[in-house]
């Protein structure tokens, strides 16, 4: 297991090709035990991409993705990655989306529950107990018997965040967790994770909301065209960017 | 007259309700094969449904009964009809899976991955449940379908409704009444087929709204 201060999630040399097109060139990153660390960059850029990759939802081309000591390689001949690897990664990384993807037909607890029993196999008294504990942090514990179809989308995405959480990850990745969501509904799931933060939980998240990456990120990467173009401590490079891509695109978001 | 021929539904439901459970189960197997990452698999499968799909069905029947006979495997009549329909159904059913599994969108694919289950409980809680709601009325009427096509297993002289119907045309004359007592029972089977896909479909309709 990881130490303080130790790399626990990293990504090296990560390329991925769709066809022809070149998605992700040579894109390397670490990520610290109770960091947390942003992803920012103009749409179309390979940010969900990357973070995609970093739970294999979707495979390299070439690269390594290594959670603790625990290190998955691809291409050079290898290009899918054993059942064991997927689930040992998967077991250890949460992932949060921005379109929520809770399972429409399952109620919120069962949600919440069914990863539980099925792959870490908790009975189902212990499965609820931790369901309602993880609802009553995101200030959701009267929707456990509704269906997500009758939850707004800010409970949805609270309850996908119960979801992932339930399974006691390492890691939680964030993809555009609030871009689905009014401002004000966005910025209550931005508390959330802020809390999660507190309490030392690593993360990486991709982002537009400048404010959460400055104010509660340890450090941001600034992505363009499938590459890392930036990379540093939130303040340093959100006032005084060093890259003239860096300062188009936050020129393109602050402005706005 | 009316219990004579009454008493090939049994048959009828015999056949239609084994080729159409066996049709559903391998159907599963289609559509997992149509949908496969190998191009190898999926154009295997698309062969299999594509030939199925083209030729009639009286005549896989008949190659099922007489050809396979032929080389060896003499299959009975009853047989040879729960046989031809199981596998003519499995490509149907197969193909209307698959236009479920399109419509259910990535998003939930990720999720379950994204949370560690696996490959069977993946199709077994997250998928199967939810096309199940899509496709439903479509399986019903393919269902339909397929208990019309049965009344084919009387050529092969599985002695179901239309074969007896046509036993008392032979030796009476009287065959308008004779089919449409077969007709009349076939319209019994099928409105309340019918009516009942359509409660289930709206009931789980308003379970679990999706917006
Ligand atoms: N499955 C895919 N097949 C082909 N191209 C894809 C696929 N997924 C993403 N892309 C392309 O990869 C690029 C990066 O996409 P994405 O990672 O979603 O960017 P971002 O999240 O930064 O907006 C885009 O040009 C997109 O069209
Ligand atoms: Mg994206």
């Amino acid at each position: 297991m990881s130490t303080e201060n130790k790399t626990y999630l990293s990504a090296r040399n990560i390329t991925k090709d769709f066809g022809t097109t070149r998605v992700l060139d040579d894109v390397s990153m670490d990520i610290q035990s109770g960091d947390v660390v942003s992803i920012i960059g103009p749409s179309g850029a390979g940010k969900s991409t990357f973070l995609r990759c970093m739970n294999l939802l979707e495979t390299p081309t070439s690269g390594t993705v290594e959670i603790g000591d625990f290190a998955i390689t691809l291409g050079a001949g290898r290009s899918t990655a054993s059942k064991k690897e997927l689930a040992t990664l998967r077991r250890n990384v949460g992932m949060v989306f921005q379109s929520f993807n809770l399972f429409p037909h399952l109620t919120v607890l069962e949600n919440i529950c069914l990863a539980q029993r099925r792959v870490l196999g908790r009975d189902a008294e212990q499965a609820r107990v931790r369901a309602f504990e993880l609802l009553d942090r995101v200030g959701l514990k009267d929707k456990s018997e509704e269906y997500p179809g009758r939850c707004s989308g800010g409970q949805q995405q609270r309850v996908a965040i119960a979801r992932s959480l339930s399974l006691d990850p390492q890691v939680m990745l964030f993809d555009e967790p609030t871009s689905a969501l009014d401002p004000e509904v966005g910025a209550e799931i931005l508390a959330v994770m802020r809390e999660l933060a507190e309490e030392g939980m690593t993360m990486m998240v991709v982002t537009h909301e400048m404010g959460f990456a400055r104010q509660v990120g340890d450090k941001v990467h600034v992505m363009v065209g499938g590459r890392i173009v930036e990379s540093g401590d939130p303040e340093q490079v959100m006032t005084q960017p060093s890259h003239e891509r860096t300062r188009q695109f936050l020129a393109a978001v602050l402005g706005r | 007259m009316v219990l004579f021929i009454a008493q090939g539904l049994i048959w009828t439901v015999i056949i239609t309700l084994s080729s159409f459970a066996l049709g559903a189960l391998f159907g599963v197997f289609v559509a997992l094969a149509r949908s496969a990452s190998s191009r190898v698999i999926r154009a295997l499968a698309r062969i299999y449904v594509d030939m199925i799909r083209s030729v009639p069905p009286l005549v896989w029947l008949f190659i099922v009964f007489f050809g396979l006979a032929e080389l060896g495997l003499k299959l009975s009549p009853l047989q040879s009809a729960i046989v031809t329909f199981s596998v003519i159904a499995s490509a149907y059913l197969g193909e209307i899976y698959r236009g479920g599994l399109a419509s259910l969108g990535s998003g939930q694919i990720e999720a379950a991955q994204s949370i560690g289950l696996s490959r069977f409980d993946l199709l077994a809680r997250i998928i199967s449940p939810q096309i199940f709601r899509t496709v439903s009325p479509s399986m019903v009427t393919y269902g339909i379908g397929l208990m019309k096509d049965s009344a084919l297993a009387s050529t092969i002289g599985v002695v179901e409704m239309t074969f007896r119907a046509n036993q008392v045309t032979q030796s009476t004359g009287m065959g308008l009444t004779s089919f449409a007592i077969v007709g009349g029972i076939y319209l019994a089977l099928s409105i309340p087929l019918g009516l009942w896909a359509r409660r289930v479909d709206e009931k789980m309709r308003k379970k679990y709204v999706v917006n």
